[in-house]
């Protein structure tokens, strides 16, 4: 009997294990986590640390998924090093396991600063539900804190602060939020919005040092400014987990390299989720593009290919969609161009009033990324413009305009046209 | 399995079945009082014209379902019997991911309800509430059919 691993309990190996099951009923599989829960949703620990959320509904799949689909999960149990020679897998407690064909998604973790201070109790990062519960364990006695730096991970932590009544100052060392999905102007209406509701953003700043005896009492920044604080959260981005195959043949960059069957450079290995690099469509190059959706795809044709499919993967790209206060932002792929950038041209709309504000980017007469700020209804036919790669010039002028539609593109498509007849 | 279809050659553009749609999902059903709700009730379709011609847009149920892989409160999920991808409004977060993902722009954000607007083929009705109030039979309820792609 075929025997799958599958490092990784969370989107990527979920949809993986979902595919393998869609095509061999019998095989054995094996779920790996380093965590101690069921698979969550990973996204939700901001809203369930606003108390949004409820402890039951963040489980990404019914209790009882796992017997189900015949599924072996281990939990708390950490894969320390893949050996691709002898097919199997070792764990921290030193047991090993041999398979057929093996998933490597064990996702990124928090990259922390050298920041005197760091190590101190009370400082997290916000990647797990472990985090969340020590933060949230901590919030009967938190009134201030800080959070370091000012991308999705650091906004969302402030908001799910902000909302359980704690006063939250955000750090953020370049000058604008949002850097790794807007450009400046955009973000500037995400920080007039999270500002308005109360969450303090410092711009140009770092912090230096964490100070306190035991608890957090203040943290201090370059400009020697200090403020009060016995809480601080680290969202300074996040590194792939590869340590686990770094002595092995297999190739990685940033990430785990995957071709476009997301298999890596040993045929029966292959790789998914925030933890890969895989062929960036708008970028024409390998990128970690760790995103949920993007976990999500990878995973399922990981899982189709490993059990015999054959299916393609067009590639990923950069694709966020995140709400704050009612202000609903997307970023697509390219969503910035160096000045005086000749190969990039762009169409704008902005409306300071009401709030509103588009970009698209374009390369030549293709889309190669937009954004979105108040409203996005549209942004899905901007995210099939772009994979699919369709020549925009015939319809250019209506990309913006009110009206603008699926109807407009759906001679050009790749799917036959359905519903109208 | 049934699905919506629609005959554009006879579609005028009237909206009559973006309102039907509204009032179909207020609370009162009735269109006086529907406006007066406190939030007010969306249409789910929309009528987009491109080209001279008008094309109601509504969520297809598509069977490879874009929002569902990306929905990341597991709130969406495709049910092959009824044909139909179910929303568990008790799970949504309204973080708009499906929106950001469906090729059809089909799926709208309710800002202030902060779950999306979706067709649901008026699923407690024995036909969607679009195909009756199209005034020249624009709006086809019938079977399935499947195009060669």
């Amino acid at each position: 009997m075929k025997q799958y691993i599958i490092i990784g309990n969370s989107a990527a190996g979920i949809s993986a294990v979902e595919a393998i099951r869609q095509r061999d009923k019998t095989a054995k599989i094996l779920v790996f986590s380093d965590e101690d829960y069921l698979a969550y949703c990973r996204c939700l620990i901001s809203y369930y640390l606003a108390g949004e959320v409820k402890e039951e509904k963040i489980l990404y799949r019914p209790e009882s998924f796992y017997k189900e689909n015949n599924i072996e999960l281990l939990l708390n149990k950490k894969v320390i090093r893949v050996d691709s020679k002898r097919n199997r897998v070792i764990c921290e407690d030193k047991s090993q396991f041999s398979y057929d064909a093996l998933l490597i998604a064990t996702g990124a973790s928090p990259k922390f600063p050298e920041t005197k201070g760091i190590k101190k109790r009370g400082v997290f990062g916000f990647r797990t539900l472990k985090d969340t519960k020590g933060i949230a364990g901590l919030l009967p006695v938190t009134k201030t804190a800080c959070v370091l730096g000012g991308g999705l991970i650091g906004l969302k932590a402030a908001y799910g602060l902000k909302k359980r009544n704690v006063e939250v100052k955000v750090i953020i060392k370049s000058r604008q939020v949002l850097s790794q999905m807007l450009d400046f102007q955009a973000a500037g209406f995400v920080q007039k919005r999270l500002e308005e509701n109360g969450i303090e953003i410092i711009l140009g700043q770092d912090v230096t040092e964490i100070i306190g005896n035991g608890d957090i009492k203040a943290i201090k920044l370059d400009s020697d400014k200090a403020f009060e604080s016995s809480l601080v959260i680290v969202g300074k981005g996040v590194s792939p987990n590869i340590d686990l195959i770094k002595e092995t043949e297999i190739k990685f960059n940033e990430g785990i390299l995957a071709n476009n069957l997301m298999q890596t450079n040993i045929p029966n290995i292959y790789t998914a989720g925030d933890v890969c690099e895989s062929f960036d469509v708008t970028r024409g190059e390998h990128s970690v593009n760790a995103l949920w959706p993007v976990a999500v795809e990878q995973g399922k044709i990981a899982g189709a290919n490993m059990s015999g499919d054959n299916l393609n993967y067009i590639g990923s790209l950069g694709m966020n969609s995140i709400e704050f206060f009612g202000l609903p932002v997307v970023s697509l792929g390219i969503y910035k161009v160096k000045e005086g950038d000749t190969n990039f041209t762009e169409l704008k709309l902005c409306d300071i009033k009401a709030n509103i504000y588009k970009k698209i980017i374009f390369k030549d007469n293709f889309i190669v990324g937009a954004i979105f700020v108040g409203d996005i209804k549209n942004s899905g036919i901007f995210l099939r413009l772009i994979r699919e790669r369709i020549e925009v010039s015939s319809f250019k002028d209506r990309l913006l305009q009110e009206n603008f539609g699926y109807p407009d593109i759906m001679d050009l498509v790749k799917d036959k046209e359905q519903v109208y007849v | 399995m049934k699905q919506l279809y629609y005959d554009v050659k006879k579609c005028l553009g009237c909206k009559s079945c973006e309102i039907a749609c509204a009032l179909a999902h207020s609370l009162t059903g009735e269109l006086f009082k529907a406006l007066k709700e406190e939030i007010l009730s969306l249409p789910r379709k929309k009528v987009i014209s491109s080209k001279d011609k008008n094309y109601p847009v509504s969520c297809r149920h598509c069977k490879d379902p874009k929002c569902v892989e990306a929905c990341m409160a597991a709130a969406l999920v495709f049910d092959k019997e009824k044909g139909m991808v179910l929303h568990d409004e008790s799970r949504c977060v309204g973080c708009w991911m499906c929106v950001m993902v469906c090729p059809y722009a089909a799926i709208r954000p309710n800002i202030k309800t902060k779950i999306p607007l979706r067709c649901d083929k008026c699923k407690d009705k024995d036909e969607p509430s679009c195909v009756k109030a199209c005034p020249t039979g624009a709006i086809i309820w019938q079977e399935e059919v499947v195009v060669e792609k």
